[in-house]
């Protein structure tokens, strides 16, 4: 009866799976929708080593990336510079508050007239839902900065460039990060939705085609993949976190 | 002066590369459609190498919602589509400047007699006038079955307001009538043997069979803008897709593998059902029963030239 105890957490859901494979052998479900565990890992393997599922998984990650890169950048700029200055921040509010409520993917009509198909329009809608969170946060965060340490900016006459650089961003760099992985979480929901929903390329419209040819277990081999990548993403972001600001971390307060 | 001679070397030398590349590379299309069996056509001229043969340089790219297309052509994602004759209409009428080229499928005897609006079991239709009240899973409002079964349940003198009609797409139409979420879904083969196969229910109308129409159900159509600008790729098109609309025709197992390869279904399933009919030609009469039906819907809200939605 001796069983490591790490094995434990995993009792459940393994019960859980070979009961939903009995019941789907058992009363021989016939399904476009669903498909029986073995039937997922098997399509998952097939997938993997025909090399269509590792394409996809770049087509998506790639526009992921890229719109976390560009919307990110959008989003620090905007943030320390409205966290820097109240005038500017009161003049934008406005603006920002009618902005960012539209969900991004309402966007979608006009980005496939505009952009068409492939990685620009998916980009750029992923950059639109990243601009937020890290706008939003990185304004919080420059503008919680110990007002000692703007002083002390003040003080050594810094440049605006400077000050920048040298005080602003380290102080608030942890909270930034975590910003960045909030949006990175987005950026890899809002990817695959616009490829579901019109973008013919990566896991989304993986998703789609397996449903469209009646592969239900290759549809829900993808879905299994999506959350292995998303679940490897978030293990990798909160790593780095980890590691490179430790504890300051975790409070969210680097000052 | 050095500039001058500067300019005139590189001009010289971009026209010399424009020249050489030019008529050596064939030209690039590329042709979107959904994944049934209406744009065989294209996905047999591809297989065969038809447009090759005349020059062209076609890929063909899988869109997951009818809807899509015009949007898809107008952004030059696609050059050329296959929307729905209900989608093309739509799209034309909201001011979409499209424009037809070649015909990809017909109704005939074969695809009318596989469509079908499947009852759940528990739920009896014995005529259209059944179908009052209940709840009705199409593939999409205002897509090619919906409009088809609102204008076989005008002819027989039930109102479609009587009616409620949800969406459900054909992956999960099985599903939803299995678990009662609707009473019928308005489907096709090979759905409606599967469905059948598995008890799910009975065959309730076939209501494409009973109108019995010839129009087109899909057909190619491009933007305005690029068929005036490149009239000799739409020839070109258009030939290998009269090559390619007989081996449809004829050639089942050619048909087949084609739509196989292209949706990703399985062989096996795709060998089940006829594909549909293909006839590359495409006159304007054959669109004038679809905007009167679709007026009568009050789908079309302006008045469409009939001879300007399809290009000479």
């Amino acid at each position: 009866m001796s069983m490591p105890e790490r094995l434990k957490p995993l009792l459940l859901p393994l019960a859980a799976l070979l009961a939903f494979e009995a019941a789907m052998r058992l009363a021989a479900v016939q399904s476009d929708s669903l498909a029986p565990p073995s039937a997922i890992a098997l399509a998952l393997a097939g997938a993997l080593t025909d090399g269509s599922l590792l394409i996809a998984t770049r087509d998506t990650l790639a526009s992921a990336f890229a719109g976390l890169a560009l919307g990110g950048a959008i989003g620090l700029a905007l943030g320390i510079a409205l966290g820097l200055s109240h005038i500017l921040n009161r003049l934008m509010e406005v603006t920002i508050e009618a902005i960012r409520p539209i969900p991004s993917v309402a966007l979608l009509p006009i980005a496939l007239i505009a952009l068409g198909f492939g990685y620009r329009m998916e980009i750029a809608i992923v950059a639109f839902a990243c601009v937020w969170p890290v706008l939003i946060m990185t304004r919080a965060a420059v503008g919680g900065i110990e007002p000692r340490l703007i002083e002390v900016a003040r003080v050594l006459r810094l440049t605006q460039l400077d000050r920048v650089r040298k005080i602003v961003i380290p102080a608030a760099l942890p909270r930034i990060f975590l910003a960045f992985r909030l949006a990175a979480g987005i950026a890899l929901i809002v990817a695959v939705t616009v490829e579901i929903a019109i973008n013919p390329l990566g896991l989304g419209a993986g998703i789609m085609t397996a449903q469209q040819a009646l592969r239900p277990d290759l549809m829900l081999a993808y879905l299994v993949w999506i959350g292995v990548t998303g679940f490897v993403l978030n293990a990798a972001l909160m790593a780095a976190q980890t590691t490179l600001f430790g504890r300051a971390a975790l409070t969210g307060d680097g000052a | 002066m050095g500039h001058l001679v500067m300019r005139a070397l590189v001009g010289s030398a971009l026209t010399a590369l424009a020249l050489a590349l030019s008529p050596a590379k064939a030209e690039k299309i590329q042709i979107g459609c959904t994944a049934t069996s209406d744009c065989a056509s294209a996905m047999i001229a591809v297989d065969e190498g038809l447009f090759k043969k005349h020059g062209l340089d076609a890929e063909m790219v899988l869109i997951g919602i009818n809807s899509n297309i015009p949007a898809a052509i107008l952004s030059n994602s696609i050059q050329i589509g296959g929307p729905t004759s209900t989608v093309f209409l739509q799209a034309a009428d909201g001011g979409l400047d499209l424009v037809a080229v070649a015909g990809a499928s017909i109704m005939n005897k074969t695809s009318n007699d596989a469509i079908a609006a499947f009852v759940r079991n528990g739920v009896t239709i014995t005529g259209p006038q059944d179908f009052r009240g209940k709840k009705v899973g199409a593939p999409g409002i205002g897509a090619f079955l919906h409009v088809l079964f609102v204008k076989w349940l005008v002819e027989k003198g039930v109102d479609p307001k009587s009616i409620n009609f949800v969406e459900v797409t054909f992956p999960t139409m099985a599903d939803t009538i299995k678990s009662g979420g609707v009473d019928a879904v308005l489907t096709a083969e090979p759905f409606v043997m599967r469905m059948t196969n598995a008890n799910l229910g009975t065959v309730g109308a076939r209501y494409a069979a009973e109108l019995a129409r010839t129009e087109p159900i899909i057909f190619y159509a491009a933007s305005r803008e690029w068929a005036e600008k490149n009239p000799e790729t739409v020839k070109k098109f258009r030939a290998a897709i009269a090559e390619a609309a007989p081996i449809v025709n004829n050639d089942r197992d050619k048909a087949s593998a084609a739509i196989a390869k292209f949706t990703k279904q399985p062989l096996d399933l795709v060998k089940l059902t006829t594909p549909n009919h293909a006839e590359p030609v495409l006159k304007p009469e054959q669109l004038a029963w679809w905007i009167d039906v679709m007026s009568t819907q009050k789908m079309l809200q302006g008045e469409l030239d009939l001879n300007k939605l399809i290009l000479d």
